[in-house]
């Protein structure tokens, strides 16, 4: 239950799903074997339930983009709607997560998936965090005092797209979030706060809906049926959770920044990694 | 343009299909490579259709 509660939270909040699924168990000391069949089902239906969640929240969103998207193929061109261009920001971010994803993903969780470099990752991931902030401030605040204007989610160019979702593939590296890393693409391309989340979130959903549908043969692994009980509990223990995260983060960001979740990062990564070098835990 | 977008979308239909052989890699078969190669071949598909299709009024 506590890493469908963890799951759930943090693989929406900037502070690396993936970072902390492999510090915890390393720091309390719990015996799991992160890489048996059952342990893998039971992730695959934590992140069913993740994604369902964000599908539920963003429902009205999706349905309208969805609509705009396929129309716009009917129609053969852009007619620039609102939704329209959401739709096709969203293809662009996720093209390259995809593509990355599928090719690097398990030589990047080989080489960094354990506790040291991911407690490095997680540091790195919130100095990213206080510099995308420090950038996004310098960049707004201009000599003569003007404010420099803001974009809207929709306004952004396809290319934009493009580097939010490579930045989003950065997430790869465990210890670096998802969507920390979105955000902070999102806001140095002038988006504010609550668009840039909202942006970070819509991404979010494909990609892990997919991660999870591709996994779902593991489902199915001669072990993994010993804990199919628990993991549809966690699975819906982890939905609720990531519903109640993004409803929470989509009313912060209307007036917060992403600071504290970067001095977390930096403390906890900052002290994890402290705790491994000197072998205070191993 | 039109012709470079149904190219790449027969290139990536062929490598779909290597990867689901296992002729791409000495490894075996990749199951999800084959997946994104097919997801990248209709999304050229949809860039033929945009170039394609006659222009707004």
């Amino acid at each position: 239950m506590l890493l469908a509660v963890l799951q759930g939270v943090s693989e929406l909040f900037p502070v690396s799903s993936l970072g902390h699924t492999v510090l915890i168990p390393a720091l309390l000391r719990w015996n799991v074997d992160e890489g048996s069949d059952s342990f893998l089902a039971f992730v695959v239906v934590l992140h069913l339930g993740t994604a369902l969640a964000l599908v539920v929240f963003y429902w009205r969103d999706w349905t309208a983009i969805v609509r705009a998207f396929v129309a716009s193929i009917v129609r053969g061109r852009m007619s620039g709607e609102r939704d329209e261009r959401t739709a096709w920001l969203l293809v662009a971010g996720t093209i390259p997560v995809g593509v990355l994803g599928v090719l690097l993903e398990s030589s990047v969780k080989k080489l960094f998936a354990s506790p040291l470099p991911v407690s490095a990752f997680l540091f790195l991931n919130g100095f990213v965090m206080l510099l995308g902030e420090w950038l996004r401030r310098r960049q707004h605040a201009t000599a003569s005092g003007a404010a420099h204007p803001y974009k809207r989610l929709e306004e952004l160019r396809p290319q934009d797209g493009v580097l939010v979702g490579f930045a989003q593939a950065l997430a790869l590296l465990p210890g670096i979030s998802r969507s920390g890393s979105a955000i902070v693409a999102g806001l140095l391309r002038d988006l504010r706060h609550e668009d840039a989340a909202r942006y970070s979130f819509l991404l979010a959903t494909p990609v892990i809906l997919a991660a999870s549908v591709l996994e779902f043969p593991k489902l199915f692994a001669p072990d993994a049926h010993v804990v199919l009980v628990q993991a549809v509990v966690g699975g819906v223990v982890a939905g609720v959770t990531a519903y109640a995260s993004v409803a929470f983060l989509t009313r912060y960001f209307r007036h917060n920044d992403l600071s504290p979740f970067a001095w977390y990062c930096i403390a906890a990564g900052g002290i994890s990694f402290v705790l491994f070098v000197t072998k205070a835990v191993s | 343009m039109k012709q470079l977008a149904l190219a790449l979308a027969v290139v990536f239909l062929i490598i779909a299909v290597l990867y689901w052989t296992g002729h791409f890699y000495p490894s075996g078969v990749h199951t999800k490579h084959g997946i994104v190669s097919v997801v990248l071949a209709l999304l050229c598909l949809v860039w033929y259709r945009f170039q394609s299709a006659s222009p707004a009024r």
